[in-house]
């Protein structure tokens, strides 16, 4: 390795010299405070690298030519940087919110680094060997961040079926690489990409095999549905900011692979490809609506909800063009956004025994709690893509690039879907609006971190839905890069 | 060298499919040795007798030894060893047995036969793969260590025993069954020591 690529790893370094930090201060003496500082600190700190790294961009790292694991381009950092900043929010949430727990807090920040690492890997992976490295290193710290609060029984049932479920599409993953690898003989995706774009595959069952093996891998990391089954269960059992993480940073950097996987070997152009992920948006966005409809826990509300809205993403990815790509980057910023501040205020209401996911928890909350009520209504509206949110640029997006390249059937959905589903984000908001109960439990203290974060978060809300100018400016930029 | 591939294809797949369909985890787990050997057999076919090697070593090796911890753990009771004498029937052992006996005549086979070691994509010795992993894809090892850190800090959290409860409720619920079912698996039969011993 040279100095150029150590450069381009720094973030990489930075984030596994933390999560060792941790880990050994832990060793020395448990201190929550001090886990949690140099958690955020070394995050602060990779994101403050990035720019460093970008000099040296792009930069293929591992062996040359088609053993190169990852490449560190400007979709890749930009991805990473995003995973990063979305992760020191969730570290600052999980800090408040373990405060309040009697167990061993120390371990979830190394876990939570160890995840991290694991995204940013898959948001710069460009070779089937750093994909499932990045993604088990992913899955495995989420399994025991998912368990984390062992004396909860619902929180080591969403442990438990997350590893079973995870595992079973690992396997999915590997079977379908697998198969690609026999037909063509190299694992890096651009190389990949050159012979498919060639034509040059004499056995096409061997790949149509093998595309819908990893789209299932890719369907369930993703929760799309049919692949979804395991996401209301996972959410609500997880701890808030453990659910928060697997809403954002894990699928965000899931779906950063999977542009950069299909754009790159532009095999979502093939014919059936791209009917089978047309069908998977379609029933997404539909079952997700739906059946949100049906609940009456926030968390699971919440999880349908990602379900449609993975949906949602699924149709820009599908239009051609560089503004599909785009359109997918910026609603993902977006999405990352509303979501970590939905699942935050979750976060910060929960008492210490149990998180504050059902309906009447939130009942009243704007007379109670104003600041924390208007918060949730902000997130809520930007989910259901209410202008002068977030949310609402970003849709605008999707139905901008999708009607560029003609995928009209797939627009309408989305419009009639949003529709049906503004009526589950009504319902959550008629609750927060709603008279108080008189025997309602007073919510825990709100620590200034965690205030200071959701509201920055707010402010970004506002800010992206309003002058989105200066992030669909980089998220221009970073998505030219992924041409090849 | 296409027939032994197959030969030792059919009893991975076979070994696999008795492995899921058994009620006895033991037993299971004996099949699970069998069809990571046989993987082992058609690796060292393909040239990487490296990859073969690990297989043995890590895979039927450290399952076995962890699995030899678990049953010393679980304190076997006396009733036990009259229960593995009841297993040991020869429809129990009589497969696994012909499975195994044939991935032996294979290895023999193999390492008497001459010019049978040229594989098709040439030999990789073990200098090449550590060459390699230590080389250019350093990269890899390194993420894969940080996947084992993750794993062991997963591990030590959840397997940690509980703070301020004296007694589990599993082992109550264990204790119980064996009670009332004397022919259960090696879980059951050991615990009817532990469970005033938890």
């Amino acid at each position: 390795m040279t100095a150029q690529d150590l450069t381009a790893l720094l973030p990489f370094i930075v984030v596994s010299a933390a999560c060792l930090v941790v880990l050994i201060a832990t060793a020395v003496r448990r201190s929550h405070a001090v886990a949690g500082l140099v958690t955020v600190a070394g995050l602060t700190a990779a994101f403050g690298l990035l720019p460093a790294a970008a000099s040296v961009a792009p930069r293929a790292i591992g062996a040359s030519g088609a053993g190169a694991l990852v490449v560190l381009d400007g979709y890749g950092l930009f991805f990473i940087g995003l995973i990063l900043a979305a992760s020191v929010a969730v570290a600052v949430l999980a800090y408040g919110y373990l405060d309040r727990q009697e167990e061993h807090r120390e371990e979830f920040y190394i876990l939570l680094l160890v995840a991290v690492l694991g995204s940013m890997v898959l948001a710069a992976s460009s070779h089937f060997v750093s994909f499932i490295l990045g993604l088990e290193i992913l899955s495995v710290a989420l399994y025991s961040m998912c368990a984390y609060l062992r004396d909860r029984a619902i929180s080591l049932e969403a442990g438990i079926k997350y590893l079973v479920l995870a595992a079973a599409s690992a396997a999915f993953l590997l079977f379908g690489m697998a198969l690609i690898y026999a037909e063509f003989g190299t694992m890096n995706f651009s190389y990949l990409a050159a012979q498919m774009t060639a034509g040059a595959y004499p056995d096409r069952a061997l790949v149509a095999g093998g595309l819908a093996l990893m789209i299932t891998g890719f369907g369930f990391k993703l929760a799309l549905a049919p692949f979804h089954l395991w996401t209301p269960d996972i959410y609500e059992g997880a701890p808030a900011p453990v659910t928060a993480f697997v809403a954002s940073v894990s699928k965000g950097a899931m779906f950063a692979l999977l542009l950069r996987y299909f754009s790159s070997t532009s095999a979502a152009r093939l014919h059936g490809v791209f009917l089978v992920f047309a069908v998977i948006a379609a029933t997404s966005m539909i079952a997700g609506n739906l059946l949100a409809l049906l609940q009456n826990n926030l968390k699971r509300i919440l999880a349908y909800s990602s379900i449609a809205h993975m949906g949602y993403v699924l149709v820009a990815f599908l239009a051609a063009g560089d503004l599909g790509p785009e359109a997918v980057t910026f609603y993902l910023v977006a999405y990352f956004i509303t979501t970590l501040m939905a699942f935050g205020v979750v976060a910060v209401l929960s008492p210490a025994e149990r998180d504050a996911d059902r309906l009447e928890d939130v009942e009243g909350l704007f007379w109670r709690r104003p600041v924390l009520g208007a918060l949730l209504t902000l997130a809520l509206l930007s989910l259901a893509g209410i202008p002068a949110t977030a949310g609402f640029f970003a849709k605008f997006y999707i139905v901008a690039a999708g009607a560029s390249s003609g995928i009209w059937r797939l627009i309408v959905l989305l419009v009639v879907t949003s529709v049906a589903g503004l009526f589950y984000y009504l319902r959550v908001l008629v609750a927060v609006y709603s008279q108080p109960a008189e025997s309602a439990e007073p919510a825990p203290r709100l620590p200034l971190a965690s205030g200071v974060v959701l509201a920055l978060l707010g402010i970004l809300i506002v800010w992206l839905g309003v002058f989105p100018g200066r992030v669909l400016e980089t998220v221009q930029l970073a998505v030219a890069s992924l041409r090849f | 060298m296409e027939g032994l591939f197959y030969m030792a294809a059919v009893v991975a797949v076979g070994a696999t499919l008795m492995m899921l369909t058994r009620q006895n985890a033991v037993h299971a787990l004996l099949y699970l040795i069998l069809s990571l050997l046989a993987v082992a057999v058609i690796f060292y076919l393909f040239g990487a007798p490296f990859a073969a090697a690990l297989e043995v070593i890590v895979y039927a090796g450290a399952i076995m030894v962890l699995f030899v911890f678990v049953v010393m753990l679980l304190n076997l009771g006396p009733r036990a060893g009259g229960l593995e004498a009841a297993w040991l029937s020869p429809t129990v052992w009589l497969l696994p047995a012909i499975m195994a006996a044939i991935l032996a005549g294979e290895i023999v086979y193999i390492l008497s036969g001459p010019g049978l070691r040229t594989a098709p994509a040439g030999e990789i010795a073990p200098v090449q793969v550590g060459l390699a992993l230590y080389g250019p894809y350093l990269i890899g090892v390194e993420l894969a260590s940080m996947l084992l850190l993750g794993a062991l800090v997963g591990a030590h959290h959840l397997g940690r025993e509980a703070r301020s409860k004296p007694e589990t409720k599993t082992h109550d619920v264990y204790s119980d069954v064996a009670g009332s079912d004397s022919g259960g698996d090696l879980v059951r039969a050991g615990s009817d020591r532990t469970s005033g011993a938890a």
